[in-house]
């Protein structure tokens, strides 16, 4: 690809349309509308870093996801024009030919290239479980990951372990940012991540130079600084009392809340809501499935079980809810005191026996001297 | 008969100067309006608290139920952590000897020691002497502290819950720090879990003070509503 203008002009995109969607990512980075011409020039410009995109312990989908952005067609543009140098899935070349181009790019890029990540590093068993081109994982993501300008984790395996992460996590898998503590990692978990998420990402480094505003798991707040409960469709549902009780029930066919099917919207930051997917078509709870909580750290396991509120806990043979653990609780307690109570009284009982006696004799020494 | 009512005495009982006299004014003002204050928070969060945890009721009961009930237990949060801090702070100042830090026991004493250990017998039916302390019992004390620890979690897991409708606030930025160590799930997981703790803790508490109020004579019970306990030194 050579002239950025051209190719828009290729695919039939007026300027005019090419200015509204800077704008547009613009307000999803949540960023002032002055800055549309510097977005627009960062894109424009001819120097742009190349990306080298890896995969470890993955299902692709994050490939897919960036494969498939459409919406609107500019963004597809942007990825497609981002110098793609490394991409195991999607790359023309192979073997050794593909391996010099990462090098060539890694030697000539050093400190400036973006790294992305997809799927998770397996640390276990010393790093035998994913190697490519007689390389470990561990290897190739200290050495690709530490000279790159920035790291982007897509999907939830490479932010925080995912899938392969959950118990009893086999290969000992984490995400980068556990590798690489000291380097900038953008971590654009979900499962999948949202392509769109990705654009905005990589315009924001392109036009600022750094990492957009993170949270504390290191997610752009753009994205991932809302509850999905916060910002949900249903939540007047919530709000007002009007739960799903069971699937296909009346409240599932009027579209009411999915708290109780054990929607993790309540515990999972994301812009689902608002941005969607499949070209703003529609998301899981839109189609009327809970939330799972996808794109939290400790995904799978603390989102588990996908239709229950609370995670359950292993252990006595099996695992056991919330309420029933608190049942015991309480239960138990009971039962110490009323088994306390119980043998106090009977210790006692001679003494009460007694007791009961004298107020006898009391009450009748009363009565008499009344009489 | 010794009558127990402060101010009636009976004929063939020597007078006594002043009828309070055989009394101590055990629990102050202060620390009676926290014990209750804590106790209805504690009851109105544990059931808004289970009603948020399972919303057993639906709108065709109460239009926007949940709403409500979010909204109490949010503003008893809110007295509650204030009635907590408030027992914390009265460890400190404005309370007398038996509602300080003085009366937690001292590991170091030997007398505490002591009176621990008895109170322990007592318990598990070792010895058949009951012991008797005018304020804490010192095996209590220790449940206690361990309560205000669960106390405090609560307060701290649910400011945190709270504040996750709003992460770039002041309250996230205070509280947040706590799923750096436990994640939201299981945060939520254990904040639902200290109630039913909480619950375990009442009912040891209303059958350690019954047992006490009957066994030691010493108005246990009575003595959190009027602060009085009958002096029983000798």
């Amino acid at each position: 690809m050579s002239n950025f203008k051209e190719m828009l002009a290729a695919h039939n995109i007026s300027r005019r349309s090419f200015l509204k969607y800077c704008s547009a990512l613009g307000a999803m980075m949540a960023v002032p509308a002055a800055m549309t011409p510097r977005i627009a020039a960062a894109l424009e410009s001819d120097n742009r870093p190349p990306v080298i995109w890896l995969e470890f312990q993955s299902c692709t989908g994050d490939t897919m996801s960036m494969l498939l952005a459409n919406r609107p067609s500019v963004g597809e543009l942007i990825l497609d024009h981002i110098s793609l140098d490394y991409h195991e899935t999607v790359m023309a070349a192979a073997g050794d030919q593909a391996e010099a181009s990462k090098y060539a790019t890694m030697e000539k890029y050093k400190g400036q290239y973006i790294c992305i990540v997809e799927g998770s590093i397996p640390v276990g068993a010393d790093g035998a479980f994913c190697t490519t081109a007689g390389k470990s994982a561990i290897d190739i993501m200290k050495h690709v990951g530490g000279n790159a300008g920035v790291i982007i984790a897509v999907g939830s395996c490479s932010s925080y372990g995912g899938l392969p992460a959950a118990y009893p996590n086999p290969t000992g898998a984490v995400g980068v940012s556990d590798l690489l503590p000291g380097k900038t990692v953008i971590n654009l978990p979900g499962c999948p991540m949202n392509v769109d998420n990705l654009t905005g990402t990589i315009v924001h480094y392109l036009t600022f130079g750094s990492a957009p505003a993170m949270d504390r798991f290191g997610r752009p707040k753009f994205a991932y600084g809302k509850r999905i409960h916060d910002n949900c469709e249903r939540r007047g549902h919530f709000d007002a009392g009007q739960y799903v009780e069971n699937w296909g029930d009346s409240g599932h066919r009027e579209g009411w809340c999915l708290y109780k099917m054990g929607c993790k919207g309540p515990a999972s930051f994301h812009n689902c809501p608002t941005l969607r997917w499949n070209e703003g078509l529609s998301w899981p709870v839109m189609a009327g499935h809970g939330c799972v909580g996808c794109s939290e750290p400790g995904f799978f396991d603390t989102m588990m079980p996908m239709y229950g509120r609370l995670p359950n806990v292993p252990g006595f043979g099996v695992e056991s809810s919330a309420l029933r653990i608190g049942g015991t609780i309480v239960g138990a307690s009971a039962a110490v005191f009323a088994t306390h109570g119980a043998v106090t009284l009977a210790r006692n009982w001679k003494q009460v026996r007694e007791a009961k006696e004298e107020t006898r004799e009391i009450t009748k020494e009363t009565t008499d001297a009344e009489e | 008969m010794a009558e127990i009512s402060g101010t009636t005495v009976e004929h063939h009982d020597p007078p006594i100067e002043c009828a309070v006299r055989r009394y101590l004014y055990v629990w102050e003002g202060q620390i009676r309006i926290i014990h209750w204050v804590n106790f209805f928070c504690i009851l109105i969060l544990s059931i808004t608290g289970y009603f948020i945890h399972n919303p057993f009721m639906s709108a065709d009961q109460h239009p926007y139920i949940m709403g409500h009930m979010r909204h109490i237990h949010y503003i008893t949060g809110v007295v509650f952590c204030g009635g907590v801090l408030a027992r914390i702070l009265a460890l400190f100042v404005m309370s007398n000897r038996f509602a300080s830090w003085r009366g937690i026991p001292n590991p170091f004493s030997k007398q505490d020691r002591e009176t621990f250990w008895a109170y322990i017998k007592f318990y598990t039916f070792l010895s058949k002497d009951t012991p008797h302390v005018i304020g804490h019992n010192p095996v209590a004390v220790v449940a206690y502290i361990f309560l205000f620890g669960l106390f405090l979690f609560q307060i701290l897991s649910g400011f945190a819950l709270w504040a996750q409708a709003d992460p770039n606030g002041t309250m996230y930025a205070l509280t947040g720090w706590i799923f750096g160590i436990l994640s939201n799930q299981w945060v939520r997981w254990w904040h639902f879990m200290i109630m039913f703790l909480i619950g375990g803790f009442v009912i040891n508490h209303i059958y350690s003070v019954i047992l006490f109020d009957f066994k030691t004579k010493s108005g246990e019970i009575s003595s959190i509503f009027s602060g009085w306990k009958p002096d029983r030194r000798d």
